[in-house]
């Protein structure tokens, strides 16, 4: 079937598009930085410990009353006691009733959070739209899943990183980590347009067949989640050690962007949920593409260099979990470790791939 | 908060588990790393495994064939029933045979006149190919032409065949008797037509 | 494994069986007695099974990988390692006895994985029986004070106390959690923990009214089913290097092969294969085909190859036919075939000096690195008279001459062209060790002209010195193809989606405990609810709770309501608490 080169064409104004939507939205995060509100980070928008709060609910069960009397809808930081309770209705209440909340809704949070991240979320939510329209165009110029050369597989690995960045975002309301994570989304897609640019075009027979879809989008979607995680410890490893200099005394203590970042052991866990996330992706990845490999070579592993840095790459993350179980791993060093094994999954991409021949080598880069 | 875990079983079940574990795993990988096929029934005739005599008894039945010479002729094994045959799988492209052609010429030459024909199964080789080898070696005996090796995967299903050249020497009766793995020299052809035919080559040469 | 509260320490020493409760002191330290050999293999092997050491086996498995990557490795590339040889002349015999040409089948690599499946199975088995243990244990007892617990909840209600632990206890089992509730007086024996007054009731024998509920036991069984499917994939890759086989086979056009080891290029037989158990499957190779992209920016790249087939699984058998394509190899009898590559194999036709044919077939010449299929061969005639003459030739599929020199500018045999290079002598077949049918061996040959010889199609070129005569008679194509058998693909894929499911099962299952106490008090009953879970993946715990406690609360209420005021229902209704 011949390549819709119109189709393709799209698919790279699109492209240029989302690139300067993230862009904006990575202006608009660091202006929340310099400019926004002033709030720690919520990991979900709820205060821990509810004894602290003063919420006051009416007794239940007396009067019959009708009231829910669960906060549905719980309570923003000035702590305001919103629940719909019939509270003032009831008798004798005296009693103080601490319930833990239920998540703020994500887009009254994101409201609450000052109009530079409401700026921010938006171009980076519209950017998203375009990058995810660049790649589903690319795929329809060339009637194949848009992942078979180097080029559209940085685009849709980068589209990944940035749809699952936005979901994890909200969910967990670390709007300043978006300068980090939207910041080498742009640097990714920049170089992939400037250095590997490739036109839409067919694949080799080698690619032509259905285990493209799985295997390659397995290892996309991996890659993209493992970059958010790697980028997330990178900024653990910077927080890290600014605490470390404010304990020794080397450091002044309320730096106004540290200030800003979610605490040290939020940022911690949702590095370590990111990479639970994409571990088992990463997983599936590589046994469907040993299974893709035993039908087109013959063999499901052959220690192609490809394969083995694959490999590698997987031992290193796994070598992350269990480092997080070991006393005296966690933390900078568990981080270390996570970073590795991204800069293994780097490696396999740009260089081994390319540069190392073998049966793997499809960048389509010369 | 936690209390200690109850044991399902004593440790020292445990233990052994674990242990039994670790040793099925060292003994898989062991022998995974280690293990060599094995082999069977037969005398090997000059010390090494690349010349062999069947016991009677112990023969294998030479499979039926037909096939086509480098002439053009068609050729059924059958008819070679009651003689005994030495059957030379050679190619003209094989070193290892150029080596060997000259000793089976002349001892095709020697045994002519006991009974024993010799026959070639030419491999994976060209007409015009094969018979300039034979010119050059003064071939005389015919050779049936095997370029799919049909002929020789019949003949490997009962002899391990692994590789050209091979040379089996089959009896009266269409049981192979002697194989050679490798090109065959002088001594160890004779040495089994010797056994197969009653008559030594000196014997031979005197007829 | 990863769980961050089990201790570091080995479980044993929670319950020592022979020291008689004392603390075992370590190898070297002052306490100790004589100590043996047995104690020394105790203390090695708790080392191994530690998650340190398994943390250092894992780097070192990761880090022996990597020259596996970058040197070439004789499996898979052993012209390269002939390469290196000549390149690195000094380096690579050391390189070599340290096994690096073949990293994944060395020793010390073997060393590394089986230290670490060691360590595996050593952590792995007893957290199995731990596991097979707790599931026939009931949670813990509530807590006194649940405030300390991290999650917590507390609100009144109007039910009493027993009446509001048993609406807790219906909420929480219709969630999945398995409960324990306060010890009845006929508690059957055997029980841990169970029956008659215990260290934390309240003084008076006052009736206590709590509910403890535990839920998520599957996260530790995800975890040992994901760690032993590792160990079945290990015994799965062993499985097939026992009994499986590769091989591979070079065909041209028209000619066919039967499969027997003395037909086969290569043969690697795993290590209780012999030839005996090859399949005796026959395949002809009726024609190939390979289509490239004519025009556009990827001019001369390849859009199908395609290998028409005709094959009998046994010699008696019928015949088949059948298609075999990148990604779509065939099977037969056990054995997969696949089409792995493919060339030129131009033909020639060659008249010795005394007017003798002694040759006349296709010999398979193969693609270089320039690309667009230029591919280059060698001829060898030992059978030409008085001489044996010999060639090399480059084959040109769609030749352009560009400056001078002769391009190919297309991988499709648009325009052929052949260019040789005639040698006479001894081309050292005769005796000595076998020569590869693509090299050829010039040292005692000479080269008869200067100039390298062009033919197309149908051309013939006389040789220098009478020598005889060489046509380019035409073409055809060959294929490579693999066969291979590997009876643990199948279990390796199992125990891999196996491993797989297991890992998924312990990252979104969670081990947590909710407790639920009932405390009376003037104008009702104060509920308190408390949390926590075990693990460290905990942020949905949250939610979780929270919508529990929420949950419980209302059921309270209702529960409340229903008792002030029954729903009208019809008469032969029982009133009940909290429908």
């Amino acid at each position: 079937m011949p390549v819709n080169l119109a189709l393709g064409h799209v698919s790279n104004d699109f492209l240029i598009a989302a690139l300067v939507l993230y862009s904006l939205s990575v202006v608009a995060f660091a202006g929340d930085f310099a400019f926004g509100r002033p709030r720690r980070a919520e990991t979900s928008g709820r205060v821990q410990l509810a004894q602290q709060r003063a919420a006051t609910l009416a007794t239940v069960g007396a009067a019959g009353s009708t009231a829910s009397a669960v906060p549905a809808d719980g309570q923003n930081a000035a702590g305001s006691a919103a629940g719909s309770a019939a509270g003032a209705a009831a008798a004798g209440s005296g009693r103080t009733d601490s319930m833990p909340e239920v998540a703020l809704p994500a887009l009254r949070a994101i409201g609450a959070a000052g109009r530079w991240v409401q700026a921010a979320v938006a171009l980076s939510a519209v950017g998203v739209v375009a990058h995810t329209v660049a790649v589903v165009t690319r795929g329809l110029a060339v009637h194949r899943a848009p992942w078979g050369n180097m080029y559209e597989f940085v685009t849709a690995l980068t589209c990944v990183a940035a749809i699952f960045f936005l979901y994890a975002m909200i969910r967990y309301r670390a709007w300043m980590l978006g300068v980090f994570v939207m910041g080498a989304v742009v640097v990714a897609l920049g170089l992939a347009e400037t250095l590997i640019y490739t036109a839409a075009g067919q694949l080799v027979p080698a690619l032509q067949s259905y285990w493209l879809d799985i295997h390659v989008t397995a290892m996309t979607l991996a890659t993209g989640i493992f970059f958010v995680a790697a980028v997330l410890g990178v900024v653990y490893l910077i927080l890290d050690r600014y605490a470390k200099r404010v304990a020794a005394g080397r450091a002044q203590p309320g730096h106004p962007i540290v200030g800003r970042l979610p605490t040290i052991e939020q940022l911690d866990r949702l590095t370590y949920r990111t990479i639970m996330f994409g571990f088992p992706v990463w997983t599936f990845g590589v046994i469907a593409g040993a299974i893709w490999a035993d039908q087109a070579w013959g063999r499901y592993w052959g220690w192609d260099p490809v394969e083995t840095w694959a490999f590698i790459t997987w031992v290193l993350y796994a070598a992350f979990l269990h480092a997080r179980a070991t006393a005296g791993w966690r933390g900078r060093r568990a981080h270390y470790i996570q970073l590795l094994g991204f800069a293994s999954l780097t490696f396999n991409i740009l260089v081994v791939q390319v540069f190392i021949a073998g049966l793997h080598s499809y960048a389509g880069v010369s | 908060m936690f209390k200690a875990p109850v044991w399902l079983a004593g440790r020292r079940t445990v233990v052994l588990t674990a242990a039994v574990l670790t040793g099925v795993l060292l003994i898989a990988v062991l022998v995974a790393g280690w293990a060599t096929g094995g082999r069977s029934n037969m005398t090997e005739v000059d010390g090494s495994q690349s010349a062999v005599l069947y016991t009677a008894g112990h023969r294998p039945v030479a499979p039926e064939f037909t096939g086509t010479t480098l002439t053009g002729a068609r050729l059924n094994f059958s008819s070679y029933r009651g003689r005994v045959v030495v059957l030379n799988f050679w190619g003209s492209w094989c070193v290892a045979c150029r080596e060997e052609a000259s000793t089976l010429a002349s001892v095709a030459a020697l045994y002519r006149s006991s009974g024993v024909d010799f026959l070639g199964v030419d491999v994976r080789d060209t007409t015009a190919s094969a018979e300039a080898f034979a010119r050059s070696f003064g071939i005389t005996y015919p050779s049936v032409t095997d370029p799919g090796s049909a002929i020789t995967l019949d003949f490997t299903a009962v002899v391990p065949i692994a590789a050209t050249p091979t040379t089996l020497v089959i009896d009266r009766t269409g049981h192979i008797a002697g194989a050679v793995f490798g090109s065959t020299t002088y001594p160890v052809l004779t040495t089994i037509l010797a056994k197969v035919t009653g008559k030594t080559a000196a014997v031979a040469v005197s007829r | 494994m990863t769980d961050v509260r089990v201790p570091e320490t080995d479980p044993f020493d929670s319950a020592p069986a022979d020291s008689g409760g004392q603390p075992r002191p370590g190898p070297g330290s002052p306490a100790a007695g004589p100590f043996g050999l047995a104690d020394w293999l105790k203390w090695a092997w708790r080392q191994l099974t530690s998650m340190r050491i398994a943390l250092v086996l894992l780097f070192l498995l990761a880090l022996g990988s990597v020259p596996g990557s970058m040197l070439p490795q004789q499996g898979n590339d052993p012209a390269g390692v002939q390469q290196y040889y000549t390149s690195h002349p000094a380096l690579a015999p050391w390189l070599n006895h340290l096994g690096l040409f073949n990293v994944f089948a060395a020793p010390w690599f073997a060393a590394i994985y089986l230290l670490l499946f060691a360590s595996l199975v050593g952590c792995v088995v007893p957290r199995t029986f731990r596991l097979a243990g707790s599931a026939r244990t009931l949670p813990p007892r509530a807590p006194r004070n649940l405030a300390r617990l991290p999650r917590f909840a507390e609100y009144a209600t109007s039910l009493a106390p027993a009446a509001a632990a048993e609406t807790a206890a219906r909420v929480l089992s219709a969630h999945g959690f398995r409960l324990r509730r306060p010890a009845a007086p006929t508690a059957p024996a055997g029980t841990a923990d169970s029956g008659g007054p215990e260290a934390g009731d309240p003084p008076g024998g006052q009736e206590e009214h709590w509910i403890s509920a535990e839920k998520g036991y599957l996260r530790e069984a995800g975890n040992l089913i994901f760690h032993l499917a590792l160990l079945g994939v290990l015994v799965s890759v062993a499985l097939g290097g026992l009994f499986g086989y590769k091989a591979d086979r070079l065909l041209v056009e028209g000619n066919s092969f039967a499969d027997t080891q003395s037909a086969l290029d290569e043969f690697h037989p795993g290590r209780l294969v012999t030839a005996a158990d090859l399949p005796p499957f026959t395949i002809t190779l009726n024609s190939f085909d390979a289509s490239y992209i004519s025009s556009g920016a990827q001019r001369g790249q390849p859009s199908s190859f395609d290998a028409q087939v005709s094959y009998t699984a046994q010699p008696t058998g019928p015949v088949r036919s059948a298609r075999i394509q990148v990604n779509h190899p065939l099977s037969v009898d056990g054995a997969s075939v696949y089409l792995i590559g493919h060339g030129y194999a131009p033909e020639f036709k060659v008249t010795d000096a005394r007017g003798q044919v002694v040759y006349n077939g296709a010999q398979p010449f193969v693609a270089g690195a320039t690309g667009n299929f230029l591919s280059q061969g060698v001829l060898k005639v030992p059978g030409a008279q008085p001489e044996q003459l010999g060639f090399t030739g480059v084959f040109v599929p769609t030749a352009v001459d560009i400056g001078g020199t002769l391009e190919s500018v297309f991988p499709a045999a648009d325009n052929p062209v052949v260019s040789l290079i005639a040698y006479a002598g001894n081309l050292g077949m005769n005796t000595g060790t076998s020569q590869s049918v693509y090299q050829i061996d010039t040292a005692g040959m000479r080269q008869l002209a200067a100039a390298p010889q062009l033919l197309r199609i149908g051309q013939s070129a006389k040789l220098p010195d009478g020598q005889g005569t060489i046509t380019f008679t035409g073409y055809r194509q060959w294929v490579s193809l693999a066969i291979t058998h590997d009876p643990g693909q199948l279990p390796a894929l199992i125990c891999g989606m196996a491993a797989l499911g297991g890992l998924l099962l312990s990252f979104m299952v969670r081990r947590r405990r909710v407790f639920v106490r009932a405390r009376a008090g003037q104008g009702g009953t104060t509920m308190h609810v408390g949390g926590l879970t075990r693990t460290d993946a905990s942020g949905a715990f949250e939610d979780e709770f929270a919508s529990l406690a929420a949950e419980l609360k209302s059921a309270h209420q209702q529960a409340a309501q229903d008792q002030a005021a029954p729903p009208h229902v019809p008469a032969t209704a029982t009133p009940s608490e909290g429908e």
